[in-house]
């Protein structure tokens, strides 16, 4: 009788263990990715390999799990930011201002999206800024805010609970800059302006 | 006859700063025993659940990709018929293409078949931010072309991957089917083509409408 008690209590074990460790790591390696798979710079993160035909299996899983069809990361990156600069999870309750610097040359988009990856319903009919339709500061800077209420500039309407900003940059060079571990500068600073 | 005690001497003082660390050698308290049915599990199924979940693991990242076409294809081969270009308007919330598909541009999107034929594909690509590229229905992007400002239309032909060209290109042509700088060979009998084309502002809708309407993908080798 112990034996068999016993012999449950490791079966049990095993079964856990195996599926709880094996499956939720899985799980976690490809939602969220690592250091692997994925590059920080403050709060936005990007998947090194992404749309890659050489990509590892994590960001194949990545990009075939959450529908997303990416251009390769040799020649554009999207990066996705869910915090602030400080650490706070964005919301549309708060407005924030986006700043974009020094990316002079380069295409970049910059979008808002719900956490799963919809746009926000807004009458303004708008859900983006791109290097071409944003409008610049007298020294080069393009400032967006994302507030529920309408702003004078670049005005990004958000709603609904939290947000994610997801820039696109298409630059050879600073593409490559991420694929070989080198520092990038350049992203834009997500500030907290207030919260209601 | 007593012996005389020593004569008491004195230390001087040392400062603290001088003396060597204090080392606490008591013994650490004993670690709490594992629960009891902890004690049950024998050592070899604790290593075989660590095994277990290992392959666990890398059997289900590696089955999300190869199980079959990414979630994205699937979505879209619904929408689109094969080898026809359909240019889709900036995404609207609730008719979403894809998550996260940006939502400033304009998409032509060609759902191509190299079955029968390979595809020839036309298209402008006038300005920086504009992209060609294509897509395995796994989503690989095993080919993009960025834009430029130029006013000519680019061309290339999606020919099969090089096991099954041969088999495919008239003979006539079949010197071809071997990679030149208007040829790919796609990796996959079938995939996405897509042009991207973003909205500088509601000025140049109809400017990017138009010049999408001129993009194509029909079968054959001359678009």
């Amino acid at each position: 009788m112990r034996f068999i008690g016993k012999l449950i209590i490791n079966l049990v074990a095993i079964a856990v263990l195996a599926v709880g460790g094996g499956l939720g790591s899985a799980w976690y390696m490809v939602e969220a990715g690592s250091r692997l798979t994925t590059r920080s710079f403050g709060p936005w993160t990007t998947w090194v390999a992404a749309g890659r035909p050489d990509a590892d299996p994590y960001t194949r899983a990545h990009a075939a799990r959450n529908a997303l069809l990416p251009i390769a990361s040799t020649l554009e990156l999207s990066y996705l930011a869910k915090t602030d600069a400080d650490g706070g999870q964005l919301q549309s309750v708060c407005d924030y201002s986006v700043t974009v610097e020094g990316m002079d040359g380069a295409w970049w988009s910059l979008a808002v999206f719900d956490r799963r990856g919809r746009l926000i319903p807004n009458a303004a009919d708008r859900y983006a800024f791109n290097s071409d339709s944003a409008m610049r500061e007298p020294d080069g800077r393009a400032v967006i805010v994302a507030a529920r209420d309408a702003r004078p500039g670049n005005w990004l309407p958000v709603g609904g609970g939290k947000i994610t900003f997801v820039l696109t940059v298409q630059d050879a060079r600073m593409a490559a800059a991420v694929q070989m571990g080198g520092a990038i500068k350049t992203l834009p600073t997500i500030r907290k302006l207030s919260c209601r | 006859m007593t012996p005389s005690a020593p004569p008491a001497t004195t230390v001087p003082e040392t400062p603290w700063s001088l003396l060597p660390p204090q080392v606490d050698l008591t013994p650490s308290p004993p670690r709490p025993a594992p629960s009891g049915w902890l004690r049950k599990i024998h050592w070899r199924a604790a290593v075989g659940a660590l095994m277990l979940g290992g392959i666990l693991h890398v059997g289900a990242t590696l089955a999300v990709p190869l199980l079959g076409p990414g979630r994205a294809y699937q979505k879209l081969a619904d929408l689109l018929p094969a080898n026809t270009m359909v240019v889709m308007s900036p995404a609207q919330p609730g008719k979403e293409l894809l998550p996260f598909l940006l939502p400033d541009a304009y998409y032509g999107l060609c759902r191509y078949s190299l079955a029968n034929e390979p595809i020839s594909v036309k298209t402008p690509l006038s300005d920086v931010g504009w992209t060609l590229s294509l897509h395995t229905p796994q989503g690989e992007n095993f080919y993009v072309m960025p834009g430029q400002q130029r006013s000519s239309d680019i061309s290339l032909v999606i020919v099969p991957g090089a096991e099954r060209s041969s088999d495919l290109i008239p003979a006539a042509n079949r010197r071809a089917a071997v990679a030149t700088e208007d040829q790919i060979a796609s990796p996959s009998e079938e995939g996405l083509i897509i042009i991207r084309a973003p909205l500088k502002g509601v000025a140049w809708r109809a400017e990017i409408e138009t010049a999408l309407s001129r993009a194509k993908c029909t079968p054959g080798l001359t678009p």
